[in-house]
């Protein structure tokens, strides 16, 4: 009875087909379009400090949390949860939310072309928000699927994530849907702190010393189990701290910016992508977790290139899987966008 | 002086330029107009013996609210009880302050007035950088934690917090922030400041920003 039951079906092709094709690649947004993703991928960010690693994820929240179609709109998103633990703490809802509404009112075709590029002070004048139509009712829907934690120190991130089986567990039941998406932001916030955290000597030995080696080793499993459970795809920002070239590039762009009124200053431009040199930091155990890493920096502007003059433009590159080439991006309200 | 809208509250603002730029003078005038204004306390710490109360007084006295002598004496005399200063010369010493701070917020009774609004720690690099050494991972760490407890405070209390940094000499002779890298993500928002020499106008720009564009400068005159 016992051999005929382990002989018989699980599934048909039928079920598996339907399986399968739920788990399939995530057509992600710019920059993270080239390589195809799936649940289970851990995806790691990189990047010197002001380098849009959270905008990115804020579009990526934005494209899961948007529904497939409301009330005949196609809004063309994956409508499933987003789970985001901040480490950073340095995450503004705000940014989320105009982002969110203007992805609504671009979508539902809305009769008033606001020109939201002029418009970017969000305090701006409150009389041109109710005229434009978005559906309130769709955007108390989609922020309902933004699930968002915060974290000031690796102890609250280790406790978080031992209960976040029970969290998504719960939002399961709540909102029907599972969660796609696991963000966090700066992966590399603790390490520092958790480097010179000495260990504490309980009496006994099996207690495990507390070190970068062993929360490193403890997220990662946590995660690794997590992952098992609640199949999602990982997206992880980290700030490169250890970079070394360009910070003073930063700065040179600032001051050419604000010398760039002056007509007898010389343009000296330094034109081309550089080669960013890259330390890795984290321990290895978290090197290994990763599946696939990306690049991103912000490139050298040219005074002369009025027409992104208030934004900066971003290369982007994959180290793992390793392509050849970078892209070139910029951000906006809209979204992000790659400029050839 | 509104910048964009103003400082945030819950954000930590960092304010970064050369010696003599006018941050000082910054902290000084959103203390006075805080207190004033909005009637909330401000609790200032100091590093460099740099704050003066007749600045302050000097700043107060220039909102041409009232006109009669003895009102304008009770306001001042109000407004400047609400400004609290810390001198403080080490990082331990301000770490001190702003825990006690965070015990007197959790232990307040909600009150409308009086309740601390906003903190400045005025040159919070003097603290740090004798302690960030070469390649030990302990100052970092203090950095760091320091700048989790600001913004812990600045979220759960609803406070907005500025921070001022000064400047060192980078690559190529080229002036960069000074507290490395690893500073830099702690701030919200990273103001540059900079001022023409021998006159009294000065720049500032944003450097990083939650949601707005880097690289908008102003102009504007203390």
């Amino acid at each position: 009875m016992a051999a005929r039951g382990w002989i018989c079906t699980d599934e048909s092709a039928k079920e598996m087909l339907s399986r399968v094709s739920a788990e399939r690649s995530l057509m992600l947004l710019p920059p993270l379009h080239r390589v195809p993703l799936r649940l289970g991928n851990v995806v790691e960010i990189a990047g010197p400090s002001p380098s849009a690693k959270t905008q990115i994820l804020i579009q990526a929240a934005v494209y899961c949390i948007l529904p497939k179609e409301w009330r005949g709109v196609h809004y063309g998103g994956l409508e499933h949860l987003v789970m985001f633990i901040d480490l950073d703490c340095r995450f503004d809802i705000l940014c989320l939310s105009q982002s969110l509404k203007h992805r609504l009112m671009e979508t539902s075709g809305s009769g008033n072309k606001v020109n939201w590029e002029q418009n970017d002070d969000p305090w701006g004048s409150g009389t041109e928000e109710p005229n434009i139509g978005y559906d309130e009712e769709l955007f108390a829907a989609c922020m309902r699927r933004f699930l968002y934690i915060r974290c000031y120190d690796s102890f609250e991130f280790l406790a978080t994530l031992k209960t976040l089986r029970y969290r998504l567990q719960r939002a399961r039941e709540t909102h029907g849907v599972t969660a796609h998406f696991l963000m966090i932001d700066s992966i590399g916030a603790f390490y520092w702190v958790d480097r010179a955290s000495t260990s504490l000597h309980l009496e006994s030995n099996s207690r495990k010393r507390l070190s970068l080696q062993s929360i490193s080793e403890t997220v990662v499993e946590e995660i690794r189990k997590l992952l098992l459970v609640h199949p999602m795809l990982v997206l992880a920002t980290k700030a490169t701290i250890l970079g070394d070239t360009y910070s003073t590039n930063e700065v040179k762009r600032t001051s050419m910016k604000l010398s760039s009124n002056d007509p007898s200053n010389l343009r000296t431009v330094t034109g081309g992508p550089q080669k960013l040199s890259y330390r890795e930091f984290m321990p290895l155990v978290w090197q290994s977790f990763v599946t696939h890493r990306i690049l991103v920096r912000a490139a050298d502007d040219d005074p002369a290139n009025s027409k992104y003059q208030s934004r900066s433009i971003f290369l982007s590159e994959w180290l793992m899987p390793s392509l050849n080439f970078s892209d070139k991006f910029i951000v906006r309200d809209a979204g992000v966008f790659v400029v050839s | 002086m509104l910048l964009h809208g103003g400082l945030c509250v819950g954000h930590l603002t960092e304010l970064v330029g050369p010696s003599s730029a006018g941050k000082t003078q910054i902290c000084l005038k959103v203390a006075s107009g805080v207190a004033t204004r909005y009637m909330g306390g401000v609790v200032f710490i100091d590093t460099g013996n740099s704050f003066s109360p007749l600045r302050i007084a000097h700043f107060i006295n220039q909102i041409p609210d009232t006109i009669f002598k003895e009102v304008k004496q009770n306001i001042l005399e109000k407004v400047m009880s609400q400004i609290l200063c810390h001198s403080v010369f080490d990082i331990f010493a301000m770490l001190d302050v702003v825990h006690q701070l965070e015990y007197s917020l959790r232990s307040q009774v909600q009150t409308g007035a009086d309740q601390v609004r906003l903190l400045i720690v005025d040159s919070i690099s003097s603290l740090i950088t004798p302690i960030l050494g070469g390649s030990g991972s302990h100052g970092r760490a203090l950095m760091i934690s320091a700048g989790f407890l600001l913004k812990k405070l600045a979220h759960e209390h609803n406070l907005a917090v500025v921070v001022t940094n000064h400047m060192v000499g980078g690559e190529g002779g080229i002036l960069k922030p000074a507290l490395g890298e690893s500073w830099k993500s702690i701030p919200h928002v990273r103001l540059l400041l900079s001022r023409d020499p021998g006159s009294s106008i000065c720049h500032m720009s944003i450097l990083k920003h939650s949601y707005m564009a880097s690289g908008r400068a102003a102009r504007f005159m203390i």
